[in-house]
């Protein structure tokens, strides 16, 4: 497999009222083209950021100060605006939370699909609204010449977060960001968009970058899973090995968490108690220490770096960022 | 499909949600009736003072205050001039007053609002403390110290350069009036104007299609054009129509109280003024000006809903 992305110690912070938020504090991961990677994590462990990083698409007061993301080798950290811009419309699609707001209103579906290929193509438009309807039926929406002269407020959550995807795919991207992309709709809307993107790869052999809070929907879809917390990647490692031997406390709490056909209906999931660290004064020790059970004297002082976990072998290791192995700990909590 | 189909067609979809809107507008009754109130002033404002069955100044001292009657249909005042010729050359004054205070606080609110709402931080920080200074001083106040302070000094001035150059211009004073009310009517209405800008460029530049959009890699312009424009104009365009109707209300108040234009210029405010002082006696002094002010308000109150309606496609149906 050949590699697409590879990301080197990204550090992305905000500028805020009286300081800095440390939002990203050295992700490092890689990419190979076709493969699926899920980015877990509670809301605001910075998954989002770090994952906009990539692509630059951060508000003004976000500025990435360490760090390279090289996509096909070509540095983007330090390519110029217009190059980025290029790469957006060429080679990266994003797909968003809420596909409720994520259209303009006062704009056709077509206008809207088409504006980024006439752009960067300079195909002719009705050429480009031809595509377009080929591309809405392929994320399976019916009537889709039709459609294309609807305008947003005219299709439900479910066809919106379709247009979005065929959006994202419409320039034929190499990398799909997708941005918690179920996380607004409702289950059964959710289980087709999962099924939809699923197929969808397969098609079009492209990568796909998943974001998501919840660990349970990445069975069966991702081929590698990355959790963070606190800024920072804690766990890194094929989805086998993360349902079935996680190494960080807080992945297994998270796996702790997800309700299984064992579970009885009304018990109460255990959930880690705690909330993820306030990133603008972040703990000076491992990020998870003041919710973790297996925390020992060097965790409050020492932030733990993400390395390969002994014993494991091949080109990309299993890796993970705590000062205790777990393995040797037996279960606690 | 050449290139050169391409800036056409897309002027037909920019034109057809214009379209759009407009049908929208047209269906709803009550901004019909605002609009063709409007569109009716405007006119009048514009040729009533050609068509007026008498001159606004002649008296007629053997017709004073009389009921009206075909030959004065609103009735004459109490120096026998003919009010409805009054009304119609006070609703020139309304509308001189409404545009230039308009267009001036428009003018000074999109370049604050602007200002604030794109560059942020301490710039933003001024042009919110610069509102919220300027909308905490009474109005009134402010117009009746510009006028007590810069009044005197001007119409000097101007009578001194008419004694030393004799050029016409100068010999016309009326005028310092209506910059005066303008001015200060810009000055008070021109914070509203740049809070509905700089909170509309804020909250879109955050809008999620805004980002849709940079990520599909369409430059800056055109999102500034595509997206940013049409979702601010809503709001822009119904503060235009119900500021029109506000300033004209307040331009009669301050006439109405003597700091704004003065008689002879008819104005509604000085009319309701004059007609206060006999209204018992002669109630149809008051009743003209008054009612055409209070429709006034009204049909740019209809009319401004009417546009906030039909200038936003999530509410259509
Ligand atoms: N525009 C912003 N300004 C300041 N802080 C931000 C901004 N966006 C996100 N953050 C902060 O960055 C951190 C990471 O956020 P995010 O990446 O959105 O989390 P996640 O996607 O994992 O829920 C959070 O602490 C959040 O408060
Ligand atoms: S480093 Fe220490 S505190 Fe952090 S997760 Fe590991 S055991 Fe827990
Ligand atoms: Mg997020």
């Amino acid at each position: 497999m050949t590699k697409l992305l590879e990301v080197n110690n990204l550090h992305t912070r905000f500028k805020v009222r009286n300081g800095y938020l440390h939002a990203v504090n050295g992700v490092s991961f890689s990419l190979d083209k076709g493969e699926m990677l899920g980015v877990v994590g509670e809301s605001g462990c910075g998954k989002s950021v770090s994952m906009m990083s990539l692509i630059r698409l951060l508000p003004p007061a976000a500025q990435i100060t360490e760090g390279e993301v090289l996509l096909d080798g070509e540095d983007i950290t330090h390519a110029s605006v217009s190059r980025v811009n290029s790469i957006r419309g060429s080679k990266v699609g994003m797909i968003f939370q809420d596909p409720m707001t994520s259209l303009n209103p006062f704009m056709k579906i077509g206008d809207q699909l088409v504006e980024g290929i006439v752009y960067h193509r300079k195909i002719a438009k009705a050429e480009a609204l031809k595509q377009a309807a080929r591309y809405l039926k392929m994320v399976g929406i019916s009537n889709a010449e039709h459609r294309l002269n609807e305008y947003p407020h005219q299709l439900s959550g479910g066809m919106r977060q379709r247009v979005m995807i065929a959006m994202a795919l419409l320039n034929e991207p190499s990398l799909v960001i997708a941005d918690e992309p179920t996380t607004a709709l409702d289950v059964t809307i959710q289980a087709q968009i999962v099924e939809l993107v699923k197929g969808l790869r397969e098609k079009l052999n492209m990568s796909i970058i998943w974001i998501t809070h919840d660990l349970s929907l990445l069975a069966g879809m991702v081929d590698r899973i990355m959790v963070m917390y606190g800024g920072y990647v804690v766990e890194e490692a094929v989805l086998d090995d993360i349902y079935k031997a996680p190494l960080h406390p807080y992945t297994i709490g998270l796996l702790k968490s997800i309700p299984s056909l064992k579970t009885e209906a009304g018990s109460r999931l255990p959930s880690i108690p705690g909330a993820p660290p306030n990133l603008f004064s972040p703990p000076t020790g491992c990020p998870f220490a003041p919710r973790c059970a297996y925390k020992i004297g060097r965790c409050q002082d020492e932030v733990p770096m993400l390395a390969a976990v002994s014993g494991a072998g091949g080109e990309r290791p299993h890796r993970v960022a705590c000062w205790v192995d777990v393995r040797e700990r037996g279960v606690e909590q | 499909m050449t290139d050169q189909a391409l800036p056409l067609q897309q002027e037909e979809k920019q034109f057809s949600l214009a379209k759009d809107a407009f049908i929208r507008l047209i269906a709803n009754r009550l901004a019909i009736v605002g609009m063709v109130l409007v569109l009716f002033l405007f006119f009048v404002a514009i040729f009533g003072p050609y068509i007026t069955p008498y001159d606004f100044l002649s008296q007629d001292l053997m017709a004073r205050n009389q009921p009206p009657s075909w030959q004065h249909w609103f009735g004459t005042d109490d120096l026998g001039r003919d009010i409805m010729s009054r009304v119609i050359y006070g609703s020139r004054t309304a509308v001189i007053v409404g545009f230039s205070t308009v267009s001036f606080s428009l003018v000074i609110g999109l370049f604050m609002g602007a200002l604030g709402g794109y560059f942020g931080g301490k710039i933003d920080a001024f042009v919110v403390w610069l509102i919220d200074i300027t909308m905490s001083i009474p109005s009134l106040l402010l117009v009746i110290v510009i006028n007590v302070s810069l009044k005197p000094p001007l119409v000097n001035w101007m009578d001194a350069r008419f004694l030393a150059t004799g050029n016409e211009f100068y010999r016309n004073t009326i005028w310092v009036d209506f910059v005066l009310v303008f001015g200060s009517l810009a000055l008070i209405k021109w914070p509203k104007a740049a809070r509905i800008v700089r909170g509309q460029i804020l909250s879109i530049r955050n809008k999620n299609y805004v980002l849709a959009a940079e990520a599909l890699g369409v430059p800056t312009a055109k999102i500034v054009r595509r997206y940013v424009i049409p979702n601010a104009l809503g709001p822009i365009i119904v503060y235009i129509s119900a500021s029109l109707g506000e300033a004209m209300v307040l331009e009669s108040s301050f006439s109405f109280l003597g700091v704004g234009v003065r008689p002879p210029i008819p104005s509604w405010g000085n009319m309701i003024s004059d007609g206060l002082r006999i209204w018992q006696l002669y109630p149809h002094v008051l009743a003209a000006p008054a009612a055409v002010l209070a429709i006034v308000t009204i049909a740019f109150s209809f009319l401004g809903d009417g546009l906030n309606d039909a200038l936003n496609p999530r509410q259509w149906k």
